[in-house]
Formats: C-alpha cells, structure tokens, sequence
C-alpha cells in the first residue's frame, strides 16, 4: 500500500529536511552540556510516534478523502514535533519567529485536520460494518478471518453460539445449519487449489445473499459452511435451508480452464437449540448434532445415488 | 539367541546353531539421512510453493533458510534434501495463521507425480494393493516420515515413525499424510471407508479440521499416531480406475525412484524392533549399522535424536502391543524386554506412555 503514498512520503521528507537545513542556517548548535535529556527523549517521542502512526494508516489504507486528512494530519504534528525536538539542539536568534510559528501553528492545525479525518473514518466505519453484518455478530476479531473467503472460522462460531446461548431461552430459539459442498475434494484434484478457493469465495458470496440480515455465516472448516439462525424456529429454518439448497444447485460456477459451467448440490444438517430439554446445549454439543445431521443427509445421498445407478 | 532373524533388514536367515558373536546383521540397513538429496523437487515442495502463493505468503519468507530456488522447483531432475523441506514446512507454519493448509497438502497430495508410481496407485483393485504400493514408494512419497504397516487381530494399522528428525513439524506431517491416504482411499474406493484415526498429541484448538477433512472416528491423547481400519476392508475390490495419467506427469524410469525406502531414523527403530530378542546396545547397533558407536552417536545427533530415545520409543510400543492385543503378563514383557523384574517395567512404562501398567489393560 505505501506505493501509493509515496508522493506525500517525499513531499514530508523535504519539508522535514527544509525545517532542519533552516534551523542549521539561522540558529547556533548547543554543547552537549546544555542538552536536556527529557526534552530530547519525550519531544522526539511525540514526533517519532506520529510518525510511525502515520506510516501504519497509509500502509493499511487506499488513498481516498480520509486517508488524505488523516495523513495531512498526522505529517503537521510530526513536522510541529519534529521542529520542537531540534530546538533542543539549536539556540535560535531572538527575533527568529518562524521555528515557534511552526512549532506552535502546525500542532494545532494538525490536530484539527486529524480530528476531521477520525470524523470521517468514523462515517465509513459505520458503513463497512454494516456491509460486514452477515459476517460478524456485534463482536469483532481480525484474527480468526479465513483468507479464502474473509468469513470467520469456527473458533468465532463457538463465542458466538456459546453468547446467542447464553441469552436464549424457550421463546428464542437458535438454529445451527452445517453446508457441505457436495464432492468438493473432486473439483480440487480436477482444477486444483486455485480454482477450489475460487469456488469457496463464489459460494460464500452466494449465501451471504441468501440470508436475512441478522444471520451469521462463518466457514467452518474445509468446504464446510456454518451458518447460525438467531430467533429462529423449524419451519423458518428448513425454508432458508431449502432456499440455500436452490441457489446453489442454479450457480454455474465456471473455472478458468474450461469453457462449461459446473454445477454443485449441497448437503445441509441442521440442529435446533432446544430451551426445554434438562441439559442446556453447549457450542459443542449443538456442532455435534448439527454434524450427525449433515452426516445422516449424506447417506442418504448416497444411497439415492447408488439407486440411481 | 536370536529369536527374530532380522528378516527385515535384508539377512540372510542365519543358521540358529551359529554363535551369538556371528554378526546379526551382515548387510548393513540401507536408509537416507537429513541431508541426502531424494526429495523430487516438483512434488512436495512444488505443491507447497503453489498452496504457499495461493495465501499470499511473499517467496522470499517462503524460502528463507531452505536453499531452494524457485526456478529448480520445476525441473524435473531436481532434488531437494528432507532438511530443506523441513525448513520449508516451518517457513510456510511461521507465515500464516491458517491451520488446514496440512489437509489441503494432503488432499492434493496423492496419487504423486511421476507416472510409474501414480500408476500403480492408481490401477490398485483394494486398499491392501493400494498399501502396498504406498509402502513400496515410501520414500517418494512420504519422504519425512515413514510407514510402518502392519495387523493387529482383525485390523489393519498403518502408524509413522519419523524419518529424519522431523521435531515440530511432525503433527503437520501426520495430518498431511492421514488425510491423503483417506483421501485417495475415499477416491478409489467411492465410498468413505470407517477409519480409526489416533493421535499422540492433545486436541488441538482447530478440531473441526480434522472433523471435516478426515471425518469420523478421531481419538486425541493416543499412544501412536495410527490410523486403523478393518481387514475386511482391505480386500473389497474397487472399480476399475479411468485415470490417465496427466501431462504435467512425469515418465520416469524406475530407476529414479529407486532410493532406500526409510530415513535413518526409521531404520535405526526397526533394526531395534527386530532385535529386540538381543537385548540391542549402542555399541552393537552401529557396528550392525557398520560403523564406530561414535559415528552412529554423531548421526543420531544430527537428526536429533539419541539412541536411548528410539530404544524407548521402541520398547513403548512392542510393551503397549504385548499388553492391549497379545494380553500378556506384566511378568512376560517385563522378561521380553529384559527388565529385572516388573516393578522395573512398570516405573518405564509409567515414564513412557504416562499410565500404569493395569490402566493400559484396561
């Protein structure tokens, strides 16, 4: 990402090195026993910090509106710092203002430019999060964040359900559906890995439209879906599971090798948290169910097919 | 007197009546070590260099430490040696989070690249032809850490042994080699076979990897890392196989496959599983393994591990076979294994697998 920003990198360098080269011509350089070293080391720090914050938001961010106050920002109060931090080393002459006008006019500035770029970061913050919601429940974790198809993984899956159950009772009830792609690892040795991830990325897109608002899909493992149905009971569950089922038989996926779509079928298991059994369901226990489910659709998938034949 | 005639190590049967003095074992095992060059460059480390890129993991953390070149990767008579694919392996842990890149390796992983050995996988008629030709090409295959086959009752069990020091990256190994042999079983076979699989070390956070990509029967917290099945199952017959063979195969001759088919390591556990009857030492071991004991201490070392070690591993699992399968007395293996008396075998065993002897038999 810092390709992109290497303008205002340069352009900060020079005004970095203007302030220095002017401080040299108009000031007198301080023996090292009128150095103070607490100066040195907290003005520095403050210049050094804005800094590295600098380079961290242009490493992580496109450029864009927000990134352009929040860079502009953050480069006043380190070059404020920074002429701040040289005065330790350098007497100016008395009537030399400009060193103070840019140690106290920029820190000011900067600020103020920082504050309107947080403003807008916190407008856009709001709008990505909104479009990650079928993603990620009220709690967020960078960490657990599949790379294939930027869904979360099982261990966000059991903090989630262990949360949705802790609230839950008989009135609430929560589903838990399991997805497994049909003969996945078959498309895997045909086309390869490449192509197998192409198909998991186009699949999670696929269900995510196909979801309400408030549900949650996590990759489970492999080419297993989880999706968690908060407030929802049989019937509700068995439509979206139907529903899921249909698009995925309709998607024509089509691998970059070969001119023919493929076609998939999925097979779902479902399980149900139920308020009024004597033990109250786990993370665990209702995965466990949820996978006996898919396990048992399997079979019978099988069976189907082998009759078929 | 020996009682096992070492057949394993290619003797020749020995006449009973000979004196013990007469050497055990008059061809040395013949095995490769850490730094022998037999691993084909295009299989193992193209196909982690390719699932690598495919998570964005930059080429030069990739092969930081291994001396392996991208552009070798694809020549076809290039050979790595197993400690650069060791390094490699670390390289690609250390740079990612994801923990299913060990399955998807092994999913992709067999029936392997060169056209003679795919073959033969391929056109196997039941999992005991399939076996065979695993355990034939071993070394091609599965260069870092062996299989060890055998039958136990009604059950086959296929369990690994490391090969070359693998240390850490043993459990990715494991899981990398578990799921191909499931996987090309479940391709071949058309049908999820009902394996057993057992493992050494603790569940382990990303559970569900091992549920989805192996399915079934998974036990944690085992004396070996196996996985069994029963032997019914090795002699269904499969339907004949319409895989040809693709271009990017290679047809090699025989003779570039042919290699030792075990790691030192390997070779050292089985010389000392077969002569156990003896009572085996160091001294006696390197001078079967034809060389000075400071020698074979010094190779030991470099695939970091010492004698006492294997012989323990060894004695863990003949002791843990006795008792489960065979239901031996304590008395019997502690005589087999040339303990003193029992209250001796018990303290090892306890230091070993972490049970008592009566907690085993249970």
């Amino acid at each position: 990402m810092l390709a992109l920003h290497k303008w205002k990198l340069l352009f900060l360098a020079l005004a970095a090195n203007l302030a220095l080269v002017g401080s040299l011509a108009s000031g007198d350089i301080k023996t090292t026993s009128e150095w103070n070293w607490l100066d040195i080391v907290g003005e520095g720090g403050l210049a050094l910090l804005a800094l590295i914050w600098l380079l961290l938001i242009l490493h992580s961010r496109p450029a864009g509106r927000v990134t352009q106050f929040l860079s502009l920002g953050l480069s006043a109060v380190f070059i404020a710092g920074f002429q701040d931090w040289l005065d330790e080393f350098i007497y100016f002459p008395e009537g030399a203002l400009w060193d103070h006008w840019i140690e106290s006019g920029f820190m000011p500035i900067g600020l103020i430019l920082l504050t309107l770029g947080i403003y807008h970061w916190h407008k856009e913050q709001l709008l990505i999060t909104e479009q990650l919601r079928k993603r990620e429940r009220l709690f967020r974790e960078h960490r657990g964040l599949d790379f294939t198809t930027s869904l979360s993984g099982a261990h966000y899956l059991r903090v989630q359900l262990q949360h949705e159950l802790a609230q839950g009772n008989q009135e609430n009830p929560l589903a838990l559906v399991l997805i497994d792609i049909d003969n996945f690892a078959q498309i895997n040795r045909r086309y390869g890995n490449r192509e197998g991830d192409n198909l998991l990325h186009s699949l999670s897109e696929l269900l995510l439209l196909n979801i309400r608002r408030n549900d949650l899909l996590c990759r489970y493992a492999g080419d297993r879906f989880a999706l968690l149905l908060p407030n929802t009971g049989k019937l509700m569950a068995n439509t979206i599971a139907a529903e899921i089922s249909q698009a995925v038989r309709h998607f024509a996926f089509k691998p970059q090798q070969q001119q023919d779509s493929i076609f998939h079928s999925v097979s779902i298991g479902i399980a149900f948290s139920c308020g009024q059994t004597a033990e109250a369901d786990t993370p665990d226990s209702l995965i466990a169910r949820a996978t006996q489910a898919l396990l048992h659709a399997k079979e019978q998938r099988d069976s189907q097919q082998l009759r078929a034949a | 007197m020996p009682r096992n005639s070492a057949t394993r190590n290619n003797c020749a049967q020995l006449d009973m009546s000979e004196s013990v003095e007469f050497p055990l074992c008059p061809v040395p095992p013949v095995y490769y070590e850490r730094d022998s060059a037999i691993v084909h460059s295009h299989f193992w480390p193209a196909e982690f260099i390719d699932l690598a890129q495919t998570r964005a993991i930059p080429e030069h953390k990739l092969l930081r430490h291994t001396g392996i070149f991208c552009e070798d990767i694809h020549r076809p008579d290039h050979r790595i040696c197993p400690e650069q694919l060791l390094q490699l392996i670390q390289n690609i842990t250390k740079n990612t989070s994801a923990d299913d890149l060990s399955f998807l390796v092994g999913h992709q992983l067999l029936p392997g690249k060169i056209a003679v050995i795919s073959d033969q996988l391929m056109s196997s008629t039941n999992l005991d032809e399939l076996i065979d030709a695993l355990v034939e090409h071993q070394a091609f295959l599965s260069p870092l850490i062996n299989i060890r086959r055998c039958y136990e009752g009604d059950e086959l069990v296929l369990y690994w042994q490391d090969a070359c020091g693998a240390e850490d990256s043993f459990i990715f190994l494991v899981e990398a080699l578990t799921t191909a042999i499931s996987s090309l079983a479940r391709w071949r076979s058309n049908s999820r076979l009902p394996w057993q699989f057992y493992f050494s070390h603790k569940a382990p956070v990303y559970i569900e990897q091992y549920e989805v990509h192996l399915g079934g029967n998974i036990h944690f917290d085992c004396q070996r890392n196996a996985m069994v099945i029963h032997r019914e199952y090795c002699y269904q017959p499969w339907t004949k196989n319409t895989h040809t063979s693709v271009e990017n195969f290679l047809a090699a001759s025989r003779n570039t496959v042919n290699i030792p088919t075990k790691g030192f390591l390997a070779a050292v556990y089985d010389y000392l599983h077969s002569n156990i009857a003896t009572d085996p030492n160091l001294e006696q071991t390197a001078a079967d393994f034809g060389m000075s004991s400071a020698t074979f201490k010094r190779k030991l070392k470099k695939h970091h591990s010492h004698f006492q070690a294997i012989y323990d591993q060894v004695r863990k699992d003949l002791a843990v076979y006795w008792i489960n399968q065979e239901g031996w007395s304590s008395e019997q293996v502690a005589k087999k294994l040339h303990f003193h008396d029992v209250a001796n075998l018990r303290r090892a065993f306890k230091k070993w697998t972490g049970l008592t002897l009566l907690a085993a038999r249970s």
